[in-house]
């Protein structure tokens, strides 16, 4: 057990820490922006699910570098962008940069999701900012020539964001909203239960939003026999499994409990079927009594 | 320029330090930065078994600080001496094993593994982790145990042996001298201070443990005031911690005092903080006119 949890600290492609100039801003809808940094390292490597650690500025004074998923690559420009949602003192220091301003990026960083198979559906479910991740795996989807198409969670409309680019691409995006206020009134996860109903081909499910959503499609992942990965976004203090302070419990077939492991060096995507999510001890218990989807 | 310092017979190439807790156990910043870069590395906390840490949340952002909880999470040390320090060997850094226990049999079990092991530079003692029920914080405030734990580490290795103070405590100096009268080589001077964040929402600890160890800027002229007292009480070198980010910073607890110092919310900030301490610290010698980092040590002009 020792062995395997010091072989588990190691990396396996190191990321690279530079200071990255802000590129372009985007000022989007409400406290939303799209930023695009030049990174030639995160561009030519990260791959959709993988995060990078940054923060504006150059001292190594608080705050501390927050994780922020990938939301697309251009390795010709050498540059990279994010999501970010100004609401704290961290994505408000990176919404305040101007073009030609530097932020410190340690990246890519994490497990992305898994590739795709060919003749596989990936059913991209999203919540709010979770969008992210599925902007940069439905770029890739199209380049490679896979289906894909993504069921978009949110309070209300102002949460959906960046749905003209998935259009754009011609990307099937399905709208759900709590207030009713942008495409289906309620849970994203309803529409997802109908598409479920209608398909034969196989699908998988890939997913990233807040907990209980990811609860939810864990649920309906494991009562329709259908493979799905978790994207989690616990709060995260350096991103390389030295803080240790994003651990989430994590059970294996092979593990008798839960054990702690770091979302940024092990995750943040993880097979949902290992996953103990707060509120779904129970349901993890009983998915942990059957084999795993995963070899 | 000299940036070499000696503590206590630990030779560094330059006084900066990675501090326990903050640099796992080293071989995760490999590709990140180059090791060799730092005077030395402390490792996480060893207690002879793996161990499993505190509930999540874990870590909180506060004020220029951070407030962590982590509870000792860790391998044990005969993985870390299996496994790791081969890989920091090329690296031309001194490897410091910061040892932890539940009693002071445990300290001294974890102490002759260390001292068995090739590639070791120094032992610091762990006797200041506020997040621990047993052990840690226990043994820092209360100077017998303080007394008793430091001579058990001290007759189980002939490595320098480095007492980490811990600052929750009413006069440090008091146990300053306590170390030093149970062999101690030096001091790192100090771990975290015991903190409570709570959310109004929920009148909650922000911290599953509930009380958390407060680190980063927000501690630093604490830090440096106990620095500065530790030096004047003992006679052993002190290694000073607390917030350091900048050359500005480190250069704070040298004048007060300290022969070097160790870097520790800085690295989650900032991988490349030794890069840009290490030009700063070029820079202010030549400024001032100085060729060796030593003689900036001890030089803090306080008013009679």
């Amino acid at each position: 057990m020792i062995i395997e949890s010091v072989a588990s600290l190691m990396p396996v492609s190191p990321p690279v820490n530079r200071d990255a100039v802000l590129v372009r801003r985007e000022a989007l809808r409400g406290p939303y922006f799209r930023l695009t940094f030049r990174h030639e390292d995160v561009a030519r490597s990260a791959r959709p699910g993988q995060f990078v650690m940054i923060k504006a500025g150059t001292t190594a004074d608080m705050p501390l570098r927050r994780p922020f998923s990938v939301l697309g690559v251009d390795p010709d420009e050498g540059t990279f962008d994010l999501f970010i949602k100004a609401i704290g003192e961290g994505s408000r220091g990176l919404a305040g940069l101007d073009p030609g301003d530097l932020a410190q990026c340690l990246g890519p960083l994490g497990r992305s999701f898994p590739d795709v198979p060919a003749g596989e559906e990936v059913l991209m479910v999203a919540g709010g900012y979770g969008i992210a991740p599925f902007l940069f795996l439905a770029n890739d989807l199209r380049r490679d020539g896979k289906r894909g198409q993504v069921f978009y969670g949110g309070r209300n409309v102002m949460d959906l964001q960046l749905r003209e680019a998935f259009a754009q691409i011609g990307t099937a995006l399905t709208s759900a909203t709590d207030d009713g206020s942008e495409g289906v009134h309620g849970r994203v996860t309803e529409p997802l239960l109908s598409y479920l109903d209608t398909v034969s081909h196989p699908v998988r499910l890939y997913s990233c939003g807040p907990d209980p959503m990811l609860v939810a499609v864990a649920r309906i992942a494991q009562a329709r026999g259908v493979p799905a990965w978790l994207s989690l976004d616990p709060w995260m203090g350096c991103g390389v499994g030295t803080c240790l302070g994003c651990v989430v419990p994590i059970q294996h077939a092979a593990d008798e409990n839960p054990k702690l492991r770091c979302a940024c060096t092990e995750g943040p995507v993880f097979p949902a079927d290992v996953v103990v999510l707060h509120g779904d001890e129970e349901s993890a218990a009983r998915r942990n009594g059957r084999e795993s989807v995963i070899s | 320029m000299k940036f070499g310092v000696d503590v206590a017979g630990l030779a560094l190439k330059n006084p900066l330090i990675a501090a326990s807790g903050t640099f796992g156990y080293g071989v995760e910043y490999e590709g990140i930065l180059d090791l060799s870069l730092l005077g030395g590395i402390v490792s996480k906390g060893l207690y002879l078994e793996a161990r499993t840490g505190c509930p999540t949340p874990r870590i909180v952002e506060t004020p220029a600080g951070l407030l962590n909880a982590i509870g000792l999470q860790g391998v044990g040390v005969r993985g870390f001496v299996r496994e790791v320090l081969p890989r920091l060997a090329p690296y031309d850094t001194a490897v410091i094993v910061n040892v932890c226990g539940d009693t002071i049999d445990e300290y001294a079990e974890v102490t002759r593994i260390v001292d068995q092991a090739p590639g070791v530079a120094a032992v610091e003692i762990n006797i200041s982790c506020p997040n621990v029920k047993t052990g840690g914080i226990a043994f820092g405030t209360d100077p017998r145990m303080t007394h008793d734990v430091v001579a058990a580490v001290k007759k189980a290795t002939l490595l320098p042996v480095i007492p980490k103070l811990s600052p929750n405590v009413t006069d440090i100096t008091l146990f300053a001298r306590v170390c030093e009268e149970a062999g101690a080589d030096a001091l790192s001077c100090v771990n975290t201070f015991l903190g409570l964040a709570i959310d109004v929402e929920s009148r909650r600890p922000r911290l599953a443990f509930g009380t958390g160890g407060l680190s980063g800027p927000a501690i630093r002229p604490l830090a440096v005031r106990m620095v500065y007292q530790s030096v004047r009480a003992v006679r052993i070198p002190v290694i000073g911690i607390g917030g350091i980010a900048t050359a500005n910073d480190a250069l704070e607890f040298l004048i007060a005092g300290a022969r070097a110092v160790q870097v520790g919310t800085a690295n989650f900030v900032d991988p490349a903080v030794y890069d840009r301490i290490l030009a700063g610290l070029r820079d202010y010698l030549s400024r001032h006119g100085l060729s060796d980092i030593n003689d900036v040590v001890g030089t803090l002009e306080y008013p009679s």
